[in-house]
């Protein structure tokens, strides 16, 4: 490596810095990530000559110069990465990319969980995903139906504890699991202990914590996607991979349970995409089926949780009670 | 000592260097894990480096995980010995043992 290379970090509120590597990544035909909170960058002289940042346990916008490549400007950008997430206490540190980075990050230490049709790959410096499938694994229950419902419940409605009630009657044992992230308007912890709640009258159903294994499509990073027309098939497609070459087959799941999605088309084509990808014959694990359930209606309209947030933002409470349960109306008035 | 208290690391992935990564483990085993650029030709030779300084310092309980760039013998026993001092916030080292 060339001596006048050096290095340096910053983090996001050194805006002059940070417009730089937004201008370097567009010119190598990346988007600028959003919410980076650390970046890394290299310098020939005044010039950017690789980049990358950190976003929460996400490394994102790794990058080098076409003609900077090949002198190890990335290793020396991911030991500072890797530095700077370790000495912010993150140890499980995750990068999606497109599959042909995966032998470039495999010389970093990350190991690749899963790759999609050559199309999108999501990879893990540790073991943690190993770690994760051995406990769920402890929480497996005998049956020929063992059901699994991922949801967000933001908040927890009528909608949702009409979808578990049904799920569960249908399967010997459901797994239920609640996306873990706090970029939703109800934070995880709200939102799994209100799930946990409405569902205390079932007796076969275990609520999980979800894990950085069910990939919300708010923390999907989308910047080094062409294509943006196909964003959520592709975060659909990893989402549901994982899921099924992983989480699955460590709790024997063999349904997914869904509501159907009258209003918004991305969750309808969400859908359309689970019964593809986890029905699929050919997988390398066990097809999962996909079970459709009818949306619970109340005057007309289908429950939705982004219904309630409209009616808690006027305050109708009288409104509210009709679609959530109890546990959820005593929260809300106490917010 | 036999344990070590925390995770820990140390060292660079550029060439001709390793990162090391240490954690403590319940059970009573020195678990390596040795990903290596020079794998062929002294994989073996590292992983009994790694295993002779482990038991020097008297650690039996720990996982170790090596990225190795190329290193010479003696960068990865001095980035291995760093990670064990910092793992155990060792504040009075005995340079004669190590």
């Amino acid at each position: 490596m060339d001596s006048s290379v050096s290095f340096s970090d910053f983090d996001f509120t050194n805006a002059r810095r940070v417009k730089r590597v937004e201008k370097f990544l567009n010119t190598i035909g990346l988007d600028f990530p959003s919410s980076i909170e650390n970046f890394v960058i290299a310098k020939d002289g005044n010039e950017l000559i690789a980049c990358g940042g950190l976003d929460g346990k996400v490394f994102k916008g790794i990058a080098v110069a076409p003609r900077r490549r090949g002198e190890g400007l990335i290793l020396s950008i991911m030991t500072r990465l890797i530095n700077i997430a370790y000495s912010k206490g993150i140890k499980d540190l995750f990068i999606f990319s497109t599959p042909n980075n995966i032998e470039l990050f495999e010389g970093c230490g990350f190991k690749l969980i899963e790759n999609c049709d050559n199309e999108i790959m999501l990879m893990e410096n540790n073991d943690n995903l190993a770690n994760y499938k051995n406990i769920l694994t402890k929480e497996r229950r005998d049956g020929n139906v063992i059901g699994s419902i991922v949801m967000n419940a933001n908040p927890f409605t009528l909608g949702h504890q009409y979808l578990v009630e049904q799920a569960a009657k249908k399967s010997d044992w459901l797994h239920l699991f609640v996306v873990k992230e706090d970029l939703s308007e109800f934070k995880f912890k709200d939102r799994f202990e209100l799930i946990k709640k409405g569902v205390s009258h079932i007796s076969n159903v275990t609520v999980h914590e979800g894990s950085d294994y069910i990939i919300s499509n708010a923390t999907f990073p989308t910047y080094f996607i062409k294509d943006k027309g196909r964003i959520n098939e592709l975060h659909a497609k990893l989402d549901l991979m994982v899921f099924r070459n992983h989480l699955a087959p460590a709790l024997g799941i063999t349904h997914r349970f869904v509501g159907t999605e009258p209003y918004c088309v991305v969750t309808n084509n969400y859908n359309k995409n689970m019964k593809k990808i986890l029905e699929d014959p050919d997988g390398k694990s066990n097809p999962i089926e996909v079970v459709e359930i009818q949306r619970v209606e109340k005057e007309g309209r289908a429950i939705s949780a982004s219904r309630v947030r409209e009616l808690l933002r006027v305050k109708k409470f009288d409104e509210l009670e009709k679609i959530v349960p109890a546990t959820t109306m005593k929260f809300l008035k106490n917010m | 000592m036999n344990k070590i208290k925390k995770r820990a690391y140390a060292g660079t992935l550029e060439s001709s260097d390793a990162f090391i990564e240490i954690e403590p483990i319940e059970e009573d085993e020195i678990r390596i894990e040795l990903q290596s650029s020079v794998e062929e030709m002294y994989g073996d030779d590292i992983r009994d480096l790694i295993a002779k300084v482990i038991k020097e310092m008297d650690i039996s309980y720990i996982s170790v995980r090596v990225q190795d760039k190329g290193a010479l013998d003696y960068v990865i026993k001095a980035r291995l010995q760093a990670a064990i001092l910092r793992a155990n916030d060792d504040k009075k080292i005995k340079w004669d043992k190590l």
